[in-house]
């Protein structure tokens, strides 16, 4: 899916491929942080577990991977899921809060159930999105941004307003342990990430959710599910936002309702769009999300390379999303298609090089 | 006083040429407008009328060619630009705010002031005194969108008459009109005319070009055919011009979607309908339609053949009545279970209900049947081409191409790879709302033959059309709707013409008094 | 689209309307159901506080409510004010919380250095007026949907105020003091009651909002734009959609710079982590006064009511001594109730 494809004119069709400039950008950002940080790129193993800044960043990157790809399928049918930062808080608090009251946190099971709990309350709270969103006929924005005001809230009746702190080792290692040598957090995105786009560029789900986002009216007229599937997508992305919280919150082991989470939405969304994906709906790019959460994972890591205060590197997101976005801007954008798709003749595509600050 | 097609003309267009990435929309065409004259815009689809209307507006910049406006070069950025001017434009689809009110909507930009303030009760009065001289007594504070699309086009005339437009340009405006509502139109637009006003007029209707117009000027692929006086030059003539081909291959075109004029009701039908009707929508309706029969729904717009058509295939649910499809009593019709039944319903709106614009033809023919399959079950990618192969050659789809996105079509050739959808789903009746609607002479001629065709082989068709003369020419029987009603049903034959089905009309309006 | 075309194909002949039951008619309008559900809402508020609440000395509907209620809350109805606008016009407005804090910081380290007030007043607001006017180019000439584009300008403020100081800082100009804390008092004890200038300024952004948006050209563009075809029938229409989409951002930035000063009078200090979902504060009351996010609905005196709305919940909780997460959840609730509302009125209508 990365489009190299080696036709003679291979050279503009990369170029015009809408992952072009994302993977230019993360690979200048590499470069640049090997340059500055000469042991940036090496990858060592350490007894016989992978070691290294990239693999910090890759295993960093998979909170955001996790809740930009439920996000990348929200966004594709035309909707938007701001309550994902609250369902990782809630959905942190719960599993741990579970295995707290237990007493017996160290036994696998213990940490199996909690986990098990912890996603089927996220997937509850995705349903009550998607049921506002395709039962009731809410704008996705407004329905979804009621779990975004009241789901910290939940997490902290969970809670009892405390930052809840427990011990389980099983279940700190979903967040910090590895599978034959490589972090659990980088096993898990890749087997989620493969789980999802073969289920969905298998099925069919990819193309009706493209249909959805679109036009919902023909494909409602074409006999195509909306409703049922527009809900399926919110499940799937509630989902996999309490899976994210598991995930970054197991390393601390604290669920700290307030603060987990917080601008996670915006950051997943963001993730979503330097991917390739649009805003308004339609043809989506799972492979770009990967490249999106890269880039930003990168970005936060970059600030502390560049020794640079961390408090700058909102304002390199905003840099690096301002600059994407405007080389992907419409003239270079609007006619290309985004996704595997043979293209028309096209106006003559104005080029502006990317600055990519950092 | 009447001013003769001598006077000097008010708007030339002169050799303007516009490039599209890759396409030459216009090369080097010609148009004059005179004051007090209809000039009617001929052309198929894609030769280039829209975008001659948007070059004189300002929406489009010319890339050669000059534009004078009463003697004086002109070259428009914006549509602003064009108003000042004096050119005004009413397009096909109503461009005006629908969630504003009328007064806004025929007054903004020209609003009465008070000091920095928009004076609102004047602006009111003063737009309702240009609605009244349209005839149109409407409340100017009502919200534009809650009136019918002839309100909403008038109202887009009442605005070119605040802009004291000395050019005003009607793009498609009697496409969504019933009979009254264009008689109406055509006074109004004598009327503007009388008092000077050029006006440039774009339709599909032939009968409607011959009634307004004095003069047309006639483009095919891009390029300027000719300038005729419309009393000169016969119908048949403007056809070939506009097409390019010779006469004799039109009457055979003709030929081949001939009335057909026998009954074909035999065995159960395939759907029948007792006493359907849904509140607000559509009265209760008798309907029955047999295998191989071709069914015609007649009506003005509006008269609840579209509202019967969702009926029946479940996009809205009917509060009365019952209906039986396939022999089978149908409790709660959805378009999923319809479509799975063997019942296709082709929309009447192309854009909105039926492309699905950034998909590509290929993925747009496979929609239906992968709907109707689930989500699980993909259809496979060479049954599927074969599928798609099949009807891009059947239907000649242009260009034949699945992997072009349905949007770079033409709206004839979309409409092809619509029926292509709803075929694929091998239907066993097929509804047929508008498929000729918006799209030029040759592929309404083959849609019209693949629908015969498609009854001779069995399936039952309803068909919908705004032209009476299309229904009649291939429906085997008529149900005539009117206001929301069915009012009657004909068996068409040769004593059958378009004035039996009018007087039909006409005939249940004295009742309804 | 032809749903609704018999009943009235031309109207020739329509009965003149009787003039008393215009205002009747007016407040069934579809147009005006979702602002008449706001103000029944806050009514039904009031009702329920003055019964709860009210002793027999003292009533909970006074002077001294709306007085505490917008001393409390008058950044937020210069921010939902702005947003109105953003949101009438189809787009939104991530940024406001961030420049809250911006301006907040740029306010306080000016001062801190000993800057003339007035000058650091100018460019507290100017701080907001710029980083409107950089989304409105985003969004307007270089095409980046709102969402993104605002978001973009949330990170840029609040990375340049976190590059600012992380620290919270105190104002201690004596200017800025008593311009915070200068009030006029009306009433007698114990029905105290003030008027600040947070308040004036409020009320001015307020009444030249209502002009801008009900009496000017411009403002039937921002509706103009919101009417679902990205102001193509605007322009069609001779007006400047372009231009105005860019203002519209403008304006918003410019009302978050001037929130963000009166959210410094309020706090009298600059805080970089100030106005954490600020934004989503501003963009429920606008929903709440009625406005749809899809664009093209609402009034900025729904918004005002909206805001009204917002305080009044916040204050009930408050007497209820309910524990502080709860706000959240009754927010979450009463939005959802707002939104529910709201579609049930827009099926009915249908």
């Amino acid at each position: 899916m990365t489009g190299t494809v080696q036709v003679p004119t291979w050279v503009s069709r990369v170029t015009k491929h809408h992952l072009f400039w994302p993977v230019v950008a993360l690979v200048a950002l590499w470069i640049a942080c090997g340059i500055v940080s000469p042991g940036f790129l090496d990858v060592k193993i350490v007894d016989g577990h992978l070691f290294g800044q990239l693999v910090d960043i890759t295993r960093n990157s998979v909170t955001f991977l996790l809740l930009a790809l439920g996000m990348c399928l929200v966004i594709a049918t035309g909707g938007i899921d701001l309550s994902v930062g609250a369902v990782m808080a809630i959905s942190l608090s719960v599993a741990l809060t579970y295995i707290d009251n237990s007493g017996t946190g160290e036994q696998a099971g213990t940490a199996l159930i909690a986990i098990a709990l912890a996603l089927a309350v996220a997937a509850l709270v995705g349903a009550f999105n998607g049921f506002l969103v395709s039962g009731l006929g809410i704008q996705p924005f407004i329905a979804t941004m009621i779990i975004l005001v009241a789901g910290r809230g939940i997490a902290l009746a969970f809670t009892g307003g405390q930052i809840t702190t427990t011990h389980s080792a099983p279940f700190k290692s979903i967040g910090s342990g590895f599978v034959l040598g490589i972090p659990t957090p980088v096993v898990i995105g890749a087997v989620v990430f493969a789980a999802v786009a073969f289920s969905v560029r298998k099925t069919a789900l990819g193309m009706l959710v493209e249909s959805i986002g679109i036009n919902r009216t023909a494909s409602h007229m074409a006999g195509v599910r909306s409703r049922n599937i527009t809900w399926l997508v919110y499940v799937i992305c509630g989902l996999l936002a309490g899976l994210a919280g598991l995930v970054y919150g197991a390393p601390t082991m604290a669920a700290d309702a307030n603060n987990i989470g917080q601008l996670m939405e915006l950051n997943a969304i963001m993730a979503v769009v330097i991917g390739g994906t649009k805003l308004d709906g339609g043809k989506f790019s799972l492979a770009g999300t990967i490249v999106g959460a890269l880039i930003l994972t990168t970005l936060d890591r970059a600030v502390i390379i560049f020794h640079l205060p961390s408090e700058s590197k909102d304002l390199f997101k905003a840099i690096v999303v301002i600059a994407i976005c405007i080389a992907g801007s419409e003239r270079l954008r609007e006619s290309v298609g985004l996704r595997r798709v043979p293209r028309l003749p096209e106006p003559p595509a104005s080029r502006k090089s990317v600055e990519v600050a950092a | 006083m009447s001013l003769t097609s001598d006077s000097a003309p008010v708007v030339q267009m002169r050799g303007i040429t516009i490039e599209f990435p890759g396409v030459r929309a216009l090369d080097g065409v010609d148009l004059t407008l005179r004051p007090g004259e209809v000039h009617a815009l001929m052309g198929e689809n894609g030769a280039g009328k829209s975008t001659m209307i948007k070059a004189l507006t300002g929406v489009y910049k010319i890339d050669a060619g000059e534009i004078r406006v009463a003697d004086e070069p002109h070259q428009f950025h914006s549509t602003a630009e064009a108003q000042e001017a004096g050119i005004s434009t009413v397009y096909q689809e109503v461009n005006l705010c629908s969630n504003l009110s009328v007064a806004e909507n025929v007054m903004l930009g020209h609003e009465v002031r008070f000091g920095p303030f928009i004076n609102w009760p004047a602006t009111r009065r003063k737009a309702k005194e240009y609605l009244a001289r349209l005839n149109l007594d409407i409340d100017p504070s009502s919200q534009l969108g809650t009136h019918s699309i002839a309100v909403q086009q008038l109202c887009s005339i009442a605005r070119a008459m605040v802009v004291d437009a000395r050019v005003l340009i009607l793009d498609e405006p009697t496409s969504s009109l019933d009979k009254a509502e264009v008689a109406e139109l055509f006074a109004v637009v004598r009327q503007l005319r009388d008092s000077g006003v050029a006006i440039l007029f774009v339709s599909h209707f032939l009968e409607q070009v011959y009634e307004i117009s004095d003069r047309m000027t006639i483009l095919r692929n891009g390029r300027f055919v000719g300038e005729y006086l419309t009393a000169e030059l016969p119908r048949i003539e403007l056809i070939s011009k506009m097409l390019g081909r010779a006469g004799d291959e039109l009457a055979a075109i003709e030929a081949g979607a001939q009335r057909v004029a026998h009954d074909e009701r035999q065995g159960t039908p395939l759907l029948s309908a007792v006493k359907l009707g849904r509140e607000g929508s559509i009265e209760p309706v008798d309907l029955e339609v047999y295998e191989g029969e071709i069914v015609g729904f007649a009506g003005l717009l509006g008269s609840g053949r579209t509202e019967l058509a969702r009926l029946l295939y479940g996009a809205d649910r009917a509060d009365s009545g019952e209906l039986t499809l396939f022999g089978e009593n149908v409790k709660s019709a959805a378009p999923l279970s319809s479509l799975k039944g063997g019942l296709a319903y082709s929309t009447e709106d192309r854009k909105r209900e039926g492309i699905i614009a950034d998909l590509t033809v290929r993925e747009n023919i496979a929609l239906a049947i992968q709907a109707s399959r689930g989500i699980w079950r993909r259809v496979p990618a060479k049954e599927l081409d074969e599928v798609v192969d099949h009807y891009i050659e059947a239907l000649n789809i242009q260009p034949p191409n699945p992997n072009m996105l349905i949007k770079n079509l033409s709206g004839g050739n979309q409409q092809k790879v619509l029926l292509a959808r709803w075929l694929a789903t091998s239907p066993r009746l097929i509804i047929l709302d508008e498929p000729t609607r918006g799209i030029d002479i040759g592929a309404k001629a083959e849609i019209q033959r693949l629908v015969v065709e498609l009854a001779s082989q069995g399936m039952g068709v309803v068909f919908i059309s705004s032209e009476l003369e299309e229904v009649l020419r291939l429906s085997h029987r008529l149900v005539v709707l009117r206001d929301r009603e069915k009012v009657g049903e004909l068996t068409n034959g040769p004593d059958v013409t378009s004035s039996t089905v009018l007087e039909t009309i006409a005939a249940s309006g004295s009742d309804a008094a | 689209m032809t749903a609704q075309t018999v009943s009235e194909k031309l109207p020739t002949k329509k009965t003149p309307t009787v003039q008393t039951s215009q205002w009747w008619r007016r407040l069934t309008d579809r147009r005006y159901l979702p602002t008449v559900g706001t103000v029944a809402t806050l009514i039904l508020l009031l009702v329920v506080g003055q019964l709860r609440y009210s002793t027999d000395d003292r009533s909970f509907i006074s002077a001294r409510l709306f007085s505490n209620l917008f001393i409390d809350n008058s950044y937020l109805l210069v921010l939902a004010i702005g947003m109105t606008f953003v949101i009438i016009s189809g787009g939104i407005d991530l940024s406001v919380g961030g420049v809250v804090a911006l301006t907040g910081l740029v306010v306080a380290k000016l001062l801190e250095g000993g800057a003339p007030l007035p000058l650091v007043l100018v460019l507290g607001v100017l701080v907001g007026t710029t980083i409107g006017t950089l989304i409105g180019v985003m969004v307007q000439y270089f095409k980046i949907q709102p969402f993104i584009a605002s978001l973009a300008g949330l990170f840029l403020a609040r990375g340049l105020a976190n590059m600012i100081g992380t620290t919270a800082i105190g104002i201690k100009d004596e200017g800025f003091a008593s311009l915070a804390s200068w009030k006029i008092k009306f009433g007698e004890k114990p029905d105290i009651w003030y008027v600040n200038l947070s308040m004036i300024i409020a009320l001015v952004v307020l009444l030249a909002a209502v002009y801008l948006l009900h009496y000017t050209r411009f403002g039937r563009t921002v509706y103009g734009l919101g009417a679902g075809d990205n102001g193509q029938a605007a322009g069609l229409m001779g007006l400047r959609p372009g231009a105005t989409k860019m203002w519209v951002y403008v304006i918003s930035g410019t009302c978050a710079g001037i929130g963000g000063l009166l959210f410094a009078f309020y706090t009298k200090s600059g805080y970089n982590l100030s106005g954490v979902g600020m934004e989503l504060d501003a963009i429920a009351s606008v929903v709440i006064g009625g406005a749809l996010l899809s664009g093209g609905v609402g009034y900025v005196l729904g918004t005002f009511a909206g805001v009204t709305v917002y305080g009044l919940i916040l204050t009930i909780c408050n007497r209820e001594g309910l524990e502080i997460w709860w706000n959240r959840i009754l927010i979450g609730v009463i939005l959802l109730g707002f939104v529910l509302l709201q579609r049930v009125l827009v099926a009915k209508r249908r």
